[in-house]
């Protein structure tokens, strides 16, 4: 038998995100607590009778999600459906057999609702038994261990490439703004669009909203004609990106794809995975974009949003997280700090 | 009564009979959305009594989905401004919103950044309200006075037929309109 070391090679290390995801409260935040009264069963031999009596006679819908039973104590009723003087009364008179159960209840906190991730699961869990059935892809979301190296290396380019436009689109009198946009095809690893401030012609040309035009120009709409497209030249439509900046960004990207898929015209030969506004794409961007674009940005069915740096204004955590309000029809996932530094580095230029 | 004195938008109102005509005019245009199969709401910007610029949503047309009526008058203005050679930021301000639908987070942000005067809109946004689905004056708060609830069926039944039409399986918006 060999006596060398066995180097462990199946176990990829555990990479260092360099950016963290913009969640919603609901799942940084601890479950909230409920009140309810526990009684102690005399003999352990008549836990299940118990069980079965109990969920007959109090139901607790409200409660699903924890276990009627912990050790020898069981769950009884919730603190605000009856009184504790009134448990005694209340399950004799309904036919429950009281000697089962020893006279004095005791009142514990317990998980109000299900909980949503691990670490409140096991917090929870400490207070009442639970159950819990954790989504994976939540799990890496919130524990931040979503992408890989190679994953993050892809990010780190797109962002690199933003702050370039971002640097460029000033030096060519595009922008007055140090900020930069990229709007990326995951599926076919291309730059569909690039962003910049506008403002100075228009108070509502966001980098965001210049972005997603430019989006639009690939699908033969767009409101703003800023630029005359490339002409395509292969099957990858440019009409996205500025020309002057698509030329430095070429030299300096060369293993970068650019130009968005074919889109279909012909509304009878529209394929399901025909382009759709920015449904599927990932932004990069400089700044936190604000309220205003944030639901832009919503509207248009981004998938992810990576920002480097907060803004005053932003509406991607600083202000508020749009991203994350139930009621919209739609939603993105964030992450920020990709980068950071060099963002800033571009905000002071 | 609202004890945010900058805002009533729950009640149904009745509006003085220029305003009426304004918002007369923004249903012409909802009405003309929907017939070219766009979400039908439409908008008027009106200075000094006078409508300065009228816009419908535009979202297929342009394939862009930031394209809503608000947006598009508000790029109305910016040109009559630069042909005229006048000051957008000042004129803006004084610039009165008729509006069928209330104003998506995205428009609500934006006028509000504006500073315009005042939004007077139909029917509440259950979807992408800037003040129903998300209060966006708690964050940005606005000088701009809003009001809403007039003609807010009509406005709501114009939304229906839109999302009829559109995907008969779609689910209908909500109706949440509070009853005088
Ligand atoms: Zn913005
Ligand atoms: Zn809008």
């Amino acid at each position: 038998m060999s006596s060398a070391k066995r180097v462990k090679l199946d176990v990829p290390e555990q990479e260092e995100q360099p950016f963290i995801p913009i969640l919603a409260n609901e799942l940084l935040e601890d479950t909230p607590l409920t009140k309810v009264f526990v009684g102690k069963i005399q003999d352990s031999k008549s836990i299940s009778e118990v069980i079965k009596s109990l969920n007959l006679l109090l139901p607790i819908p409200s409660l699903a999600h924890l276990k009627r039973i912990n050790k020898q104590e069981v769950l009884l009723v919730s603190t605000s459906d009856l009184a504790k003087d009134k448990i005694y009364e209340y399950l004799e008179t309904n036919g429950f057999n009281i000697n089962l159960l020893y006279t004095d209840f005791r009142e514990v906190e317990v998980a109000k609702i299900a909980p949503k991730t691990r670490l409140q699961y096991e917090k929870v869990q400490k207070l009442w038994p639970c159950n819990f059935h954790p989504d994976k892809y939540l799990e890496k979301l919130v524990t931040n261990t979503l992408f890989n190296s190679l994953e993050i290396n892809v990010h780190k380019t797109y962002m690199s490439m933003a702050i370039l436009v971002a640097t460029e689109a000033k030096k060519l009198h595009i922008t007055e703004y140090d900020s930069g946009v990229v709007v990326v095809d995951p599926k076919v690893n291309s730059v569909v669009a690039l962003g910049y401030s506008e403002s100075h012609h228009n108070p509502c040309k966001h980098p965001s909203m210049v972005a997603i035009d430019n989006v639009a120009k690939t699908q033969s709409g767009g409101a703003w004609k800023s630029y005359e497209p490339i002409p395509d030249s292969s099957n990858l439509n440019l009409n996205g990106c500025h020309p002057k900046l698509f030329k430095i960004l070429l030299k300096k990207f060369p293993h970068i794809n650019f130009g968005a898929s074919k889109f279909q015209i012909d509304h009878e030969q529209k394929e399901p995975s025909d382009p759709y506004l920015c449904t599927g794409y990932y932004i990069y961007l400089t700044r936190e974009p604000c309220i205003m674009c944030a639901m832009a940005l919503i509207h248009s069915r981004v998938k992810r949003v990576f920002y480097g740096k907060s803004s005053d204004n932003g509406g991607l955590g600083t202000l508020y997280k749009i991203h994350v309000i139930k009621d919209l029809n739609h939603h993105y996932e964030v992450f920020r700090t990709l980068c950071e530094n060099k963002c800033e580095l571009v905000n002071e230029l | 009564m609202s004890n945010d004195a900058n805002s009533d938008i729950s009640a149904v109102i009745t509006l003085a009979d220029h305003e009426q005509y304004f918002m007369e005019k923004a249903f012409f245009y909802a009405r003309q959305a929907l017939d070219k199969q766009e979400v039908p709401v439409g908008c008027i910007f009106v200075y000094e009594n006078n409508i300065l610029a009228v816009g419908r949503n535009e979202v297929n047309k342009t394939k862009n989905a930031t394209r809503h009526a608000e947006m598009i008058c508000i790029d109305e203005i910016l040109k009559h401004c630069k042909e005229n050679d006048l000051d957008f930021k000042k004129m803006i301000s004084f610039v009165d919103v008729y509006v069928t639908v209330e104003p998506c987070i995205m428009c609500a942000a934006a006028l509000f950044n504006l500073n315009i005067r005042s939004i007077t809109f139909g029917c509440r946004n259950d979807r992408f309200g800037g003040s129903t689905v998300y209060d966006v004056s708690k964050v940005i708060k606005p000088t701009t006075v809003v009001k809403g609830g007039y003609r807010a069926c009509e406005a709501m039944e114009l939304l229906k037929d839109f999302y009829k039409g559109q995907n008969p399986n779609a689910p209908l918006p909500k109706v949440r309109i509070k009853k005088s």
